[in-house]
């Protein structure tokens, strides 16, 4: 495994691998230091830059973008008060005030190298830990992988914040959409009401670059020219004050158990599909400050929130590198993108896909690792410019990122038909972020939608028996967790409305 | 009893999922397949009419405030800017096959940055210009020349 792991360092270190890390770790870091651009809009900017590349340094590329984007968020943290990237959201809450005190060069290293040792520590359980979860992975038939799918699902329209239904209204409109066009067994045409344009069925990515991408463009243009908006107390261009890295360094270091232990949240949150960084983000922050022995200063700019936050962060991105790598499921949007990315290049993800590629997969944990040392450089060199970037303005920025947007949906196959797609979908998602519904349950089936019929059908076709799916144990144990993780989110919002109702007065 | 946004969603929601849902049991089944094309969408179908059903009636039985309190703290939301942002994506994509993607962008860059902040003095209007240009010309020179994928070209400009 490790002179596996050697050959990826080596290869990733050639020229060809090295500049596409680079340059997308640094749009990565520009990217997630942009308030209002997320991870998952940076790594759909940058997807169309690696149709014309090889696989491995398209997907070097947006492991770059994924791991910038993780560290990148923490300067508007620490000079506007508001998260670059929802996965900073709990630097905020002690990184600003910490600048605001008159340290804004340390809150911001604090953040950045917490990020490279929470990163690599996150690497190590990835490199060690994807083998033997893709191995039991194998043991899985046809049933397994329902369950499994069923789960992911279920934790997923269970977590959302607003509600359990809209959440599984949201899946269900997911696995709609792979409904359409030809069956795959039969191909016989569904739901194409004799349409050429839909006959083949939805592209994945146009429906996700749409739905994600113009949901949270056009949000955000609905805040602008908002005087709310524009009154935010900015640092943007204070000098940095001297300070010391060893210093730093020594200040992380002196908690290992807060460095471990959030590293450790980080990717519990990550392997679990679809939940993102900003969870991880915050249970890290919550956990440091429920073992932390000043829990009182926390909120004040007490550098364990920092290192809290954005160790997880980047752990987390371990964490949903091993899901899509072990299982063919994405950790959350920025690894849905990168799914369909393997596609477009005809890599099947899942557990085959380790022994099937091992110059890819070992690439991928090599491309992880040296992004680290990557985003530290540029962090180092280009400060004084990620200091001024949080000041672009969103007039500038929206058309850009949506001609990047066209392009990508046009040049999947080289037709308008994409971008219609595209363009049908992004008034889709807007309107369903509209009304409430979240968006992260609705990508998961559409990404997961093929696999659970094709496993279903499957099931059913070597054995009619439909108890096989609750009598197998591995699946049986899934589809009670996914049961379980129903039933606790609902009596979660139970409690949560007796407490609103006990907070409010009936008058 | 009035029915809200979610309500009207839900019941928007319910009437497709009920209109394919018997749209899926007239799909033809295969011999060789104990299970027809029809099977798996009639299950996400289902799940999706009673889903629906139930947000109806969530939001019948919801206890409506009188007048909201907390509105007046909302931030202002400009959803006129939304449309216009939609209307100009719109011709951008209707405009794209007819005069190829280098004068459609430079179009559609231009026009969304003077809607979203409109430009007030000549250098403003050449900053505008500038990054209208420099975006499409970029993009053109990164994709076509370097990356080798091919953008629309025009029905009506040959290029």
């Amino acid at each position: 495994m490790l002179d596996l792991l050697w050959n990826g360092l080596v290869n990733i270190a050639q020229w060809k691998y090295l500049l596409p890390l680079f340059a997308g770790t640094f749009i990565g870091v520009i990217g997630g230091s942009l308030p209002g651009v997320t991870i998952t809009m940076t790594v759909i900017v940058v997807l169309p830059f690696t149709y014309g590349l090889d696989p491995l340094a398209g997907l070097a590329a947006m492991t770059g973008v994924y791991v910038g984007g993780s560290t990148g968020g923490l300067i508007a943290c620490c000079l506007l008060g508001i998260p670059g990237s929802p996965s900073s959201i709990a630097t905020t809450f002690d990184g600003f005030p910490m600048a605001r005190n008159g340290e804004p060069g340390r809150a911001i290293w604090l953040g950045v190298w917490a990020s490279v040792w929470g990163g690599l520590l996150g690497a190590l359980f990835l490199v060690f830990l994807t083998g033997p979860l893709a191995a039991i992975a194998l043991e899985f038939g046809p049933w397994e992988y329902f369950s499994l799918f069923v789960l992911a699902m279920a934790m997923v329209a269970g977590l959302t914040e607003s509600s359990l239904l809209k959440g599984l209204i949201s899946t269900a409109i997911g696995l709609l959409i792979t409904v359409v066009g030809h069956d795959p067994i039969g191909s016989v045409p569904r739901f194409t009401f004799g349409s050429q344009f839909i006959g083949g069925g939805f592209p994945f990515l146009p429906v996700l670059i749409g739905i994600f991408a113009f949901a949270q463009i056009m949000t955000d243009l609905e805040k602008l020219n908002s005087p709310r908006g524009q009154a935010v107390e900015s640092l943007v261009g204070t000098k940095l004050e001297r300070f010391s890295h060893l210093k730093v360094n020594l200040e992380i270091f002196k908690q290992p158990f807060l460095l471990a232990w959030s590293t450790i949240v980080g990717l519990i949150i990550g392997i679990l599909p679809a939940i993102g960084g900003s969870a991880s983000s915050v249970m890290a922050y919550d956990q440091a400050k429920k073992f932390s022995k000043t829990p009182e200063r926390f909120g004040r700019g007490h550098p364990e929130g920092i290192i809290a936050s954005e160790a997880s962060n980047n752990a987390n991105v371990s964490g949903s590198l091993m899901t899509i790598m072990a299982f063919g499921i994405p950790g959350d949007a920025v690894t849905a993108v990168m799914l369909g990315a393997m596609t477009i290049h005809g890599i099947q993800s899942g557990p085959l896909f380790i022994s099937q590629n091992p110059d890819i997969a070992y690439g991928i944990y090599a491309a992880y690792i040296l992004a680290h040392p990557c985003m530290l450089l540029i962090c180092i060199v280009l400060m004084p410019l990620m200091l001024r970037v949080t000041s672009v303005r969103m007039a500038v920025l929206a058309p850009v990122v949506l001609v990047l947007c066209v392009v990508g949906a046009y040049a999947l196959n080289n037709t308008m038909q994409s971008v219609y797609v595209l363009l049908m979908f992004g008034v889709v998602g807007y309107v369903l972020v509209k009304l409430g519904f979240p968006l992260a349950p609705l990508i998961l089936g559409l990404i997961l939608g093929d696999q659970i019929e094709i496993n279903l059908v499957r099931a059913i076709m070597t054995d009619a028996n439909p108890w096989l799916f609750l009598t197998r144990p591995i699946s049986g144990l899934l589809l009670l967790a996914a049961a379980a993780s129903v039933v606790l989110a609902i009596w979660q919002h139970w409690r949560h409305q007796n407490r609103l109702a006990e907070e409010e007065p009936d008058f | 009893m009035s029915t809200g946004r979610d309500g009207i969603a839900g019941l928007i929601l319910l009437a497709v999922s009920l209109v394919l849902l018997v749209k899926s049991f007239q799909l033809p089944s295969l011999p060789i397949v104990p299970v027809g094309p029809g099977f798996y969408p009639a299950i996400v179908l289902s799940l999706m009419a009673a889903a629906s059903a139930l947000l109806v009636l969530q939001d019948l039985m919801k206890r409506r405030p009188a007048a909201a309190a907390g509105e007046g703290d909302a931030p202002r939301r400009n959803y006129r800017l939304v449309v216009i942002a939609f209307a100009i994506v719109g011709a951008y994509v209707v405009l794209l096959p007819l005069v190829g993607f280098r004068v459609a962008t430079v179009l559609f860059v231009g026009a969304l940055q003077a809607a979203l902040d409109r430009p007030r003095t000549a250098r403003q209007w050449g900053v505008l210009a500038a990054i209208a240009l420099g975006t499409a010309m970029a993009s053109y020179f990164v994709f076509e020349r370097y990356l080798l994928v091919l953008l629309p070209r025009g029905a009506w400009t040959g290029f």
